[in-house]
């Protein structure tokens, strides 16, 4: 699928900048002084647990939700008293949004024959569209008569066939089974960038986010709480919930003193040369970077296993020092070589590795 | 009726839990066609006159309380049928839903104008008699400036055109009778003659009696063919209408009669009685009701101006009605009206406007030649499809009988007619617009 | 592709047996349409298929009714009517039910509920108000006749029974088309806005076609409901269409004719005939937008200007179809009301003469039409259920008998009903015929097909998948129907009790055969007997307001119950 590429795209990439965005629905404050600039071409997320407002900031994008203070530029263009179909942003619906009532080419057709592009050419762009998401064959079919990819395809084609200034996706992937949602977003990213279109994608899924976004903005509680590439965000995230949502991260609270980090009970960890964290700070460190070893290792220290998770290509194991709990990921090697709970080991923890954040 | 439908009805009902006993003692049940404003005072008199005696009044149209009699004689519920029309009752006696009786009061006359007032035989008794007359409204007859009509012959004239209407004979039997006696009057052709120019004027043939006073109430028609009580309790809630008795006119009894295995038959015979008896007949007198009495002596508590039939000879005396011709041709008269004018109309009307065109013009500018033309005209609309002896023949009277015999079905003779209709209205049309054209 | 996940039609034949409960229940219903609708109307009409003198069965005098210039004049005529009609009572419904449905406008309920009132427009007295304000010599046509010279003519002809007939039944294509429409999910409407679409375009490629099956069912009722109706065109002087031709024949005295029974047939074969058209071209059309959450159903804003034009466009139109309310208002008010644009003086007279007396007809109305709105109801959802989720032989039999009903006269219902059920006598002889029970009964039969179109309207807009998932869960049928379809059917059955209840309070001609007392007359029985009389006419008039006034309150209560099913159903995203 999407060998053919006879979509030509006319127009350059284009940036979106949202600018002290407000919007509240009553009392609920659903967005709070947003802002941020997605730049031309790239592949931007929207992520965050359900209800953070990111599908709202979507709809907002596209017209459908009007802001109460704040502005929406695209292109350079304020599109704010716009209405959707004088925007030019295409937007794919969570539920697809396919009419009952037309086949997949009348589905595709509708929005040039909206256009008034001339019959031959709305023809033409139908069929490179459908052609370009796979579908060719099946045009003449009613939507009812395909499979949720096949219609998540449709709905891809029906927006990109009019040549939106930018992508709007709203969860794509939600109705797929998880087999399908790794290729769809593939597919995604592919045509995004033989497109060279700005593309937002709406998601509370952090892998799918990851894998194909260039940049992400992560949202709650109607609050940006950070953007950044999606190495960045893992790497250095800006507070506890960012560390949280990114992925599996051990939070511990602690103490500087002199040239060590001291948590819980007194454990005392030496900080690396170039390492100078707050006095009260908590340290975030991804699992897999913690070490468990029979041995005590130079600056380890002492832990009793408390419990195994078998992961596949990991083993997460539980482990309890004094009153500090910690999760560390080590390597699958075989059945004998696991720890057992009850256990003692020794930990190591490469504090270069981790990231500090303030009390 | 299936035994599972019994079944499935009994247990609805007994689910249900209602079935209540109703008490037949002294209850009349009376089916009638009369209004609220008629039954309440005779109903409030009566159940004075008769104490522990009640009247339930069942208001049904004279033609659905006809078949609802038929369709319920199996169990009749019902004591006594009261309505105008005697050839409803004519009808219930024929098929002996109808009991006979022998009234107590004396003094009330075998006839009232040319009618007989009860039926000879003893089944149905006329109470209160009617004239048929002309109604309209006097704030629509000023806006148009339109003259009073004295006589029926007027509503024939030109300038009445569009502004008139009338009950269909078949949907009221008073109006049946007033065609009848036009017919009778007049004889069979020129009765009709009359009957289709005064129905060229018509606006509107009504299914209803009462529709035709109501159009005129309201001031949708100007001026309608009615008996004469309409007019009155119209006049009496204050609508501006006025009222002439033509001076040919009907009068017409007004009817009740005892219905066979009545369930309460004394009671029904003492309210018969008491709608005879003076007491019953000066609540007639009263304004919403304003209709004459049969029994001559209540006359005398009337007020100066109250019509008297049998003082006043112009009320229907002078044409002599033979019941017997009537009765075999009711469904043939009605049956050639409403073919030939109800459903017509606008083919009768068409030629009548044509006819009235001619004339004017030939009044401006005479025209020998136009003139025969009118007259072909006129005598085209006036044709009849059958002879007056023909009305009566058994060969056509059992298409609408339902006769057991096989013969012609009515459908067949009405299409013949209607057509036979059509074709000569619009042939008098064609003339008389090339009459108006020989007068220009 | 590895598995069609979301594939919301069914593969055909996926029900092929049904459970002995759906037997059981199609196998009532078919009984109850036995024994209250075919056995009394057979027992009428099988006149018509008899020969004259003989008695043998014939179909000769079908050969008249093809053979009679007036028979056929009335057909064709009837036809148009209805057709125009049709097209009329859209132009009327489409924009009140797209604006008050799709956009957040206030007074919506109000809106809905108001234009709902021209069904409930009682006999004769409605008929004189209409006459007052739009006859010849109604107020409309008198005032322009003083100050312009020439009249309108509103009510003459096929014409006047087109104009009446779209105000009185356009509230059938409203009310179905108003449940289909807030049935769209929001985003199909999104998704074209986005597309670049808008106002009218959006509305006629998008809006009308998904809401198509709600308005094909309203077009349909209201097709059918214009080829049955006689009391308007017999107002109107019209008598050259079919059903006042069987009601005059049928209705005259001591005349045997056949053909007044051979119409009531032709009427039932068009109406079922239209139905089985209307079952043609929704077949395959379950547009259930009820999928994989989402959109929901929130309503869209106005801008002001766009709001202004709105509210002119409704107002306008209310106007319009409660112009005879208001005449009826005045008339009930009037003292006299005669060749003027309003009445002479006011009085509360009428009021004070009705109060007294209308306790009974006001209860014995409700009792009468709530029960068989009821009855309707359960009767028109049970059809509506096995018609779409079931593959029984026989099922759509149901549905066709439904919709015969719908044409077939009252009289001949009326006549059809004491024949059948007069002889039946209970404990202490009285006729079963006579019993009250019987008016419901009769009117439930008269109204069950509104009730069955709303139904089924409703219940194509809901996913199998839905039942599916709650069978899956192991609820049976009856509990997954009970369970699952029933709340989200509450709006479309509502509308239905509405549609059934609010006529079944105004229907007069099956009810005038049926009633053996005045203690068990509902109120348009009390308004017939007024209706009798020149000082009548106020009385009737405000008997006449009293029912519009207590049909509209129910029909109120339902839409505020079906806005918030709505709002509760908008809120799961």
């Amino acid at each position: 699928m999407m060998q053919t590429m006879d979509l030509a795209r006319t127009r350059a990439a284009v940036d979106v900048d949202i600018r002290n965005v407000d919007l509240s629905y009553g009392v609920n404050h659903v967005l709070k002084d947003v802002s941020l600039r997605i730049k031309p071409g790239e592949f931007f997320a929207f992520l965050g647990p359900s209800g953070c407002g990111k599908t709202t900031l979507l709809r907002l994008i596209a017209g459908f939700n009007r802001a109460d203070r704040g502005d929406v530029l695209v292109g350079g263009e304020d599109v704010s008293n716009l209405p959707p179909w004088k925007r030019d942003v295409g937007m794919v619906f969570q539920s697809y949004a396919l009419w009952p009532h037309m086949s997949v080419a009348q589905n595709v057709a509708f929005g040039l024959e909206e256009r008034k592009v001339p019959k031959a050419e709305v023809v033409r762009r139908v069929q490179a569209a459908l052609d370009l998401v796979g579908l060719g064959h099946l045009a003449d079919r009613k939507p009812s008569q395909l499979s949720g990819g096949q219609q998540q395809r449709v709905a891809v084609a029906r927006t990109i066939v009019v040549e939106p200034k930018v992508l709007l996706l709203d969860e794509p992937l939600s109705n797929l089974d998880a087999k399908m949602r790794i290729q769809v977003r593939r597919e995604l990213r592919d045509l995004q960038q033989r497109l060279n279109l700005t593309t937002i994608f709406v998601t509370h899924d952090q892998e799918e986010a990851n894998a194909i976004c260039d940049r992400i903005a992560i949202m709650n509680d109607g609050v940006i709480q950070q953007i950044g590439t999606p190495v960045e965000l893992y790497e250095k995230p800006a507070n506890l919930f960012v560390a949280n949502f990114l992925g599996a991260a051990n939070v511990i609270a602690g103490k500087i003193e002199g040239r060590s980090f001291v948590m819980g009970e007194g454990l005392q960890v030496a900080l690396p040369e170039e390492s100078h964290p707050p006095t009260n700070a908590r340290l975030v460190i991804r699992p897999h970077f913690l070490k468990v070893d029979h041995a005590p290792p130079a600056g380890s220290l002492p832990a009793v296993v408390s419990h195994i998770e078998f992961l596949g290509a990991n083993v997460r194991y539980g482990l309890t020092m004094g009153d500090v709990s910690l999760s560390v990921d080590a390597p699958f090697q075989s059945s004998t070589a696991l720890y057992k709970p009850g256990e003692q080991v020794f930990v190591t923890m490469p504090l270069d590795k981790g990231a500090w954040l303030a009390v | 009726m299936s035994r599972l439908s019994v079944f499935a009805v009994a247990a609805a009902v007994g689910l249900l839990g209602i079935g209540a006993a109703c008490a037949q003692t002294g209850k009349v049940t009376v089916v009638t066609s009369f209004a609220k404003d008629v039954t309440d005072p005779f109903k409030k008199a009566f159940e004075k006159a008769y104490p522990g005696a009640t009247l339930d009044v069942q208001n049904r149209n004279t033609n659905a309380g006809v078949k609802y009699l038929e369709e319920t004689r199996s169990n009749n519920q019902v004591d006594i049928f009261w309505a105008s029309a005697p050839d409803a009752f004519e009808a219930l006696k024929v098929k002996g839903l109808l009991q006979k009786y022998q009234v107590k009061t004396v003094g009330i006359p075998e006839k009232i104008g040319s009618f007989p007032i009860n039926d000879p035989q003893g089944f149905y008794f006329g109470f209160a008699a009617s004239g048929y007359g002309i109604m309209w409204n006097d704030r629509y007859a000023r806006a148009n400036k339109l003259p009073e009509p004295k006589d029926w012959s007027d509503l024939a004239r030109p300038v009445y055109f569009d502004h008139t209407l009338m009950a269909a004979p078949s949907r009221s039997g008073t109006t049946h009778l007033t065609i009848e006696t036009i017919l009778q009057g007049e004889g069979w052709d020129k009765g009709w003659r009359t009957i289709k120019e005064v129905s060229g004027n018509f606006r509107q043939v009504t299914d209803r009696s009462f529709g035709v006073p109501e159009a005129v109430n309201s001031g949708q028609v100007g001026f309608g063919v009615v008996i004469d009580f309409f007019a009155f309790s119209a006049q009496a809630s204050g609508f501006p209408v006025k009222f002439v008795y033509p001076t040919v006119t009907t009068i017409v009894p007004a009817n009740v009669g005892l219905i066979a295995n009545a369930p309460n038959k004394a009671a029904g015979e003492a309210f018969l009685d008491f709608l005879l008896s003076p007491a019953g007949q000066t609540v007639l007198l009263e304004p919403g009701i304003r209709r004459l009495p049969v029994l001559p002596a209540t006359y005398a508590q009337a007020p100066a101006d109250y019509p008297n039939p049998f003082k006043d000879p112009s009320l229907g005396a002078r044409v002599k009605f033979d019941v017997e011709i009537s009765e075999k041709r009711t469904d043939v008269v009605d049956a050639l009206f409403d073919q030939m004018i109800t459903f017509q109309l606008e083919g009768l009307k068409g030629a009548t406007k044509a006819i009235h065109d001619a004339e004017a013009a030939l009044a401006k500018k005479d025209n020998a030649e136009a003139r025969a033309l009118v007259k072909e005209a006129r005598d085209l609309v006036a044709a009849m499809p059958i002879t007056e002896p023909q009305a009566r023949a058994p060969e056509i009277t059992s298409a609408f009988t339902g006769a057991k015999e096989k013969g012609a079905r009515q459908a067949e003779l009405e299409q013949q007619w209607a057509a036979f209709a059509k074709g000569k209205f619009e042939q008098a049309r064609t003339k008389a617009e090339q009459a108006v054209k020989l007068a220009r | 592709m590895t598995q069609a996940v979301l594939s919301h039609k069914r593969p055909r034949g996926r029900r092929a047996s049904a459970t002995p409960g759906q037997i059981g229940l199609a196998l009532a219903i078919a009984a109850f349409f036995v024994v209250f609708l075919a056995a009394p109307v057979a027992t009428v009409v099988y006149v018509a298929f008899t020969e004259k003198g003989t008695g043998a069965f014939t179909l000769i005098n079908f050969v008249d009714f093809a053979r009679t210039d007036l028979f056929i004049r009335s057909f064709w005529n009837s036809i148009y009517a209805s057709t125009m009609t049709v097209v009329v009572a859209s132009m009327i419904a489409l924009p009140l039910a797209y604006i008050t449905t799709r956009f957040d406008f206030r007074g919506s309920v109000l809106i809905q509920t108001l234009a709902f009132l021209p069904l409930i427009m009682p006999p004769f007295v409605g008929a004189v108000a209409m006459l007052l304000l739009f006859g010849r010599n109604g107020s409309i046509n008198l005032l322009l006749d003083d100050y312009f010279d020439f009249k309108i003519p509103f009510m003459e002809g096929l014409n006047g029974v087109i104009f009446v007939q779209s105000i009185h039944y356009f509230p059938f294509i409203l009310v179905n088309l108003s449940t289909a429409m807030r049935n769209i999910d929001r985003s199909m409407e999104e998704a074209a806005q986005n597309l670049g679409s808008s106002g009218f375009r959006l509305f006629r490629r998008i809006v009308l076609p998904l809401a198509m099956p709600g308005y094909v069912a309203g077009a349909s009722l209201v097709f059918v409901k214009v080829m049955d109706d006689l009391a308007t065109p017999l107002l109107l002087g019209v008598k050259d269409m079919l059903a006042p031709q069987a009601y005059l024949r049928v209705t005259s005295v001591g005349i045997t004719d056949p053909m007044g029974y051979v119409i009531s047939v032709v009427l039932v074969l068009i109406a079922v005939l239209c139905m089985w058209l209307w079952a043609r071209a929704v077949a395959g059309k379950d547009y259930n937008t009820e999928q994989r959450g989402g959109g929901g159903l929130a309503k869209r804003s106005m801008k002001p200007h766009e709001k202004w034009i709105a509210y002119g466009v409704v107002l306008l139109i209310l106007l319009l179809v409660l112009a005879p309310h208001i005449s009826l208002l005045l008339l009930s008010f009037a003292t006299v009301w005669s060749f003027s644009p309003l009445p002479d003086a006011y009085t509360t007279a009428h009021y004070t003469r009705v109060f007294s007396e209308s306790f009974d007809y006001i209860k014995n109305t409700l009792i009468y039409s709530s029960l068989a709105g009821l009855i309707d109801i359960i009767i028109g959802g049970a059809i509506a259920y096995l018609v779409l989720r079931t593959k029984l032989i026989g099922r759509t039999w149901l549905d066709w008998a439904a919709s015969a009903a719908l044409a077939i006269p009252g009289v001949v219902l009326g006549i059809g009903f004491l024949r059948a059920f007069y002889d039946v006598q209970l404990p202490g002889g009285r006729p079963l015929a006579t019993m009250w029970i019987m008016i419901v009964l009769a009117l439930a039969v008269r109204r069950l097909a509104y009730a069955l179109r709303a139904c089924y309207a409703s219940l194509q807009q809901i996913s199998v998948s839905l039942e599916e998932a709650a069978e899956s869960l192991g609820a049976t049928k009856l509990r997954s129907a009970r369970k699952i379809l029933l709340p989200l059917m509450v709006g479309g059955i509502l509308a239905g009790f509405i549609t059934s209840f609010a006529t079944a309070a105004v229907e007069l001609s099956a009810t005038l055969m049926l009633v053996q007392s005045s203690d068990d007359a509902p109120l348009v029985y009390g308004l017939y007997v007024f209706m009798q009389s020149a000082a009548g006419r106020g009385p009737g008039a405000a008997l006449g307001v009293i029912a519009v006034l207590l049909v509209a309150a129910c029909t109120y209560l339902s839409h505020l119950v079906i806005e918030r099913t709505q709002s509760a159903k908008g809120a799961i995203q």
